[in-house]
């Protein structure tokens, strides 16, 4: 197949469909594989948080392309990454491209994870295959924030095999607090145990005197989103992806301790633009917003999870 | 305009006989982010309702084998919501643009109809009954002459515009629907909408679906959207709009040759954006390696007589 040739936006996004050539499809782990993609446009313009949609199959089963968040991607090679957990037939097939083959990719996709200039200590918590698009925001947030402690990441793996990207994590300034479900490695249960734990020993005291504005960097915010002072090393934001259970527990130990959050949605879909209203999530201002279009990235109280 | 490939459907000029289908394309927006939009035949919008719809709860969207399960349920603005959101982009396109309307009541049918009649421009309404992912109206109305000559007399008496009635599959004789229709004063036919499918979820041991029925879509319909063409043109004189599953040139040569005047692309824009015009250049150069002079000979010629 040729490549086709990239398509422009008439509107606030561009969206490139095109044919991109596979640097990279390693496996990591049992079913976790890490693939690197040669597409110049889509890297010079991703955000974290944001996906690109893969036809795995060039027939017509499965019909249906894959959305798959961004990993990283790097503008000076022009790469984007993408790590991915074999769950059925698509990613079946994706496991077995080899280097040099190409992919028909569509993005980037959707609305990333925004990085208010007031942050002081993100945390960031992740789960299993969701841990992947907070790789390319640890490193947002390093670039943006040039800090000895860029914040903390909270992240959990089935077990010590499934883990990944940690060096990555530590690298780019966070502390790692790791946790496995079998307890092969770092602490053994959930995440948001650890979480739940930090914000607790630290006892948060929002001093809403010191309330800054949280003027963007990158991607929107809505305008009510405060980020308030607290102690040394309070956590000011909180960012997650991962499975629904985990992302309605970051929800609400959030809205307990005041602290804005940022939820990163998976959503079943088809088209991945917005046109078939498929990927619906419940607005809490009621009716549907959609994870392709209005997310994958919510703040969390935009959401009912 | 290219005279071989142009037709005209009961007053409805287009340049070529590739549309697309409602509830695929949006409000065309979306799309016009890949390609000019302008190169359709012609745009059917999102199935519009007297007042705002929310939509089903998700799971939204289910692969099948070469197809998609949907149960979106006709989110959509409602009708004044189109009118001072989305028509006025709309209005500014040179093609020729049809709003697919929906009705739990026929009183709602006729409401609606006359209220988008005022919209200087718009080319014509194309009456979903058929939709199978409602409570009220939809598909019940698509299922019986009676109740389908009921609606479609409804919409005749409140509009002077075209008026294309889209049926269901999920009926035992769609000639005896379309026969209704015709007499009840549509001036076309479009079809087919969804047929009527299934899944389960073997883990919760649930159907996938929260109405348990939802419309199956793609490739996977196709030769069933094919025969109910061939049996609709062979029962009315009208103009037939055919769809379902079309998903390349061939494809569209096939419907036409059934009996169809146009056909409109619908799942297959969700996979390759690019499918319409994919099609449009291939139709056109089998009517050039054919030697044929006017689409107008190709519409139905592979019947018999």
């Amino acid at each position: 197949m040729s490549k086709k040739s990239p398509i422009y936006s008439s509107h606030e996004n561009q969206i490139y469909l095109l044919d991109s050539k596979i640097e990279i499809n390693e496996q990591l782990s049992a079913d976790i594989y890490h693939m690197v993609l040669n597409c110049p446009e889509i890297a010079a313009t991703a955000k974290p948080g944001q996906f690109i949609h893969i036809r795995c199959s060039d027939g017509l089963s499965p019909l249906l392309r894959r959305p798959i968040s961004i990993a990283m991607a790097d503008i000076d090679t022009g790469t984007i990454e993408i790590i991915y957990r074999v769950v059925g037939e698509g990613t079946k097939i994706l496991a077995r491209k080899k280097k040099g083959e190409t992919l028909d990719i569509m993005g980037p996709l959707g609305k990333g994870f925004p990085i208010p200039e007031g942050i002081k200590f993100p945390a960031i918590v992740g789960g299993g295959i969701g841990v992947a698009p907070l790789l390319f925001l640890a490193k947002a947030i390093n670039t943006a924030n040039k800090r000895e402690t860029a914040g903390i990441i909270f992240a959990g793996f089935s077990s010590d095999d499934e883990t990944f990207g940690t060096f990555f994590m530590e690298d780019c300034g966070f502390k790692l607090e790791i946790c496995t479900d079998d307890g092969s490695r770092g602490y053994k249960g959930f995440p948001t145990d650890l979480l739940e734990k930090y914000i607790n020993d630290r006892k948060i005291e929002n001093d809403t005197a010191s309330v800054n504005s949280s003027k963007e960097i990158i991607g929107p915010m809505s305008p009510h989103v405060e980020i308030k002072a607290g102690g040394k090393n309070a956590i000011d934001i909180i960012y997650a992806c991962g499975p629904k259970p985990l992302l309605a527990k970051v929800k609400s130990i959030a809205a307990g301790a005041g602290i804005p959050a940022c939820l990163s949605l998976e959503e079943r879909m088809a088209c991945g633009v917005g046109a078939c209203l498929g990927c619906a999530v419940k607005s809490a201002e009621g009716g549907y917003m959609k994870v392709c279009k209005d997310g994958p990235v919510f703040e969390a109280s935009q959401v009912e999870i | 305009m290219d005279n071989k490939f142009s037709i005209d459907i009961c007053g409805i000029p287009m340049k070529n006989p590739v549309m697309v289908a409602s509830g695929t394309f949006s409000f065309g927006e979306e799309y016009a982010k890949f390609y000019d939009i302008n190169k359709l035949g012609a745009i059917v919008t999102k199935g519009l309702t007297l007042e705002p719809k929310t939509g089903n709860p998700p799971p939204r969207i289910y692969e099948t084998p070469a197809g998609i399960l949907n149960s979106i349920g006709l989110e959509n603005p409602g009708v004044e919501a189109f009118i001072t959101e989305e028509w006025p982009h709309l209005s500014k396109l040179s093609i020729p643009v049809i709003a697919n309307i929906d009705g739990d009541t026929v009183e709602d049918y006729h409401k609606i109809a006359w209220r988008l009649s005022s919209l200087e421009g718009l080319a014509a309404l194309e009456v979903n009954i058929s939709c199978p992912n409602v409570e009220k109206g939809g598909m019940a109305f698509g299922q019986d002459p009676e109740s389908a000559r009921e609606v479609i007399k409804a919409v005749r008496e409140a509009t002077h515009l075209p008026v294309i009635a889209k049926l269901s599959p999920n009926v035992t004789s769609v000639q005896k629907i379309a026969e209704a229709a015709v007499s009840a004063g549509a001036d076309a036919i479009s079809l087919i909408n969804t047929l009527l499918g299934m899944a389960i979820d073997i883990n919760k041991k649930k159907p996938v679906f929260h109405r348990t029925f939802a419309g199956l879509s793609g490739p996977a319909v196709k030769p069933i959207a094919l025969r109910m063409v061939w049996e609709v043109y062979k029962a009315v004189k009208v103009p037939i709009i055919g769809m379902g599953g079309i998903t390349s040139w061939q494809d569209a040569v096939e419907f036409i040759l059934a009996g169809a005047s146009a056909v409109a692309v619908g799942t297959a824009s969700f996979v390759d954006p690019l499918t319409p015009l994919h099609i449009i250049a291939g139709f056109k150069q089998y009517l050039a390696d054919q030697g044929i002079k006017s689409i107008g000979e190709l519409i139905g010629a592979a019947h018999p007589f």
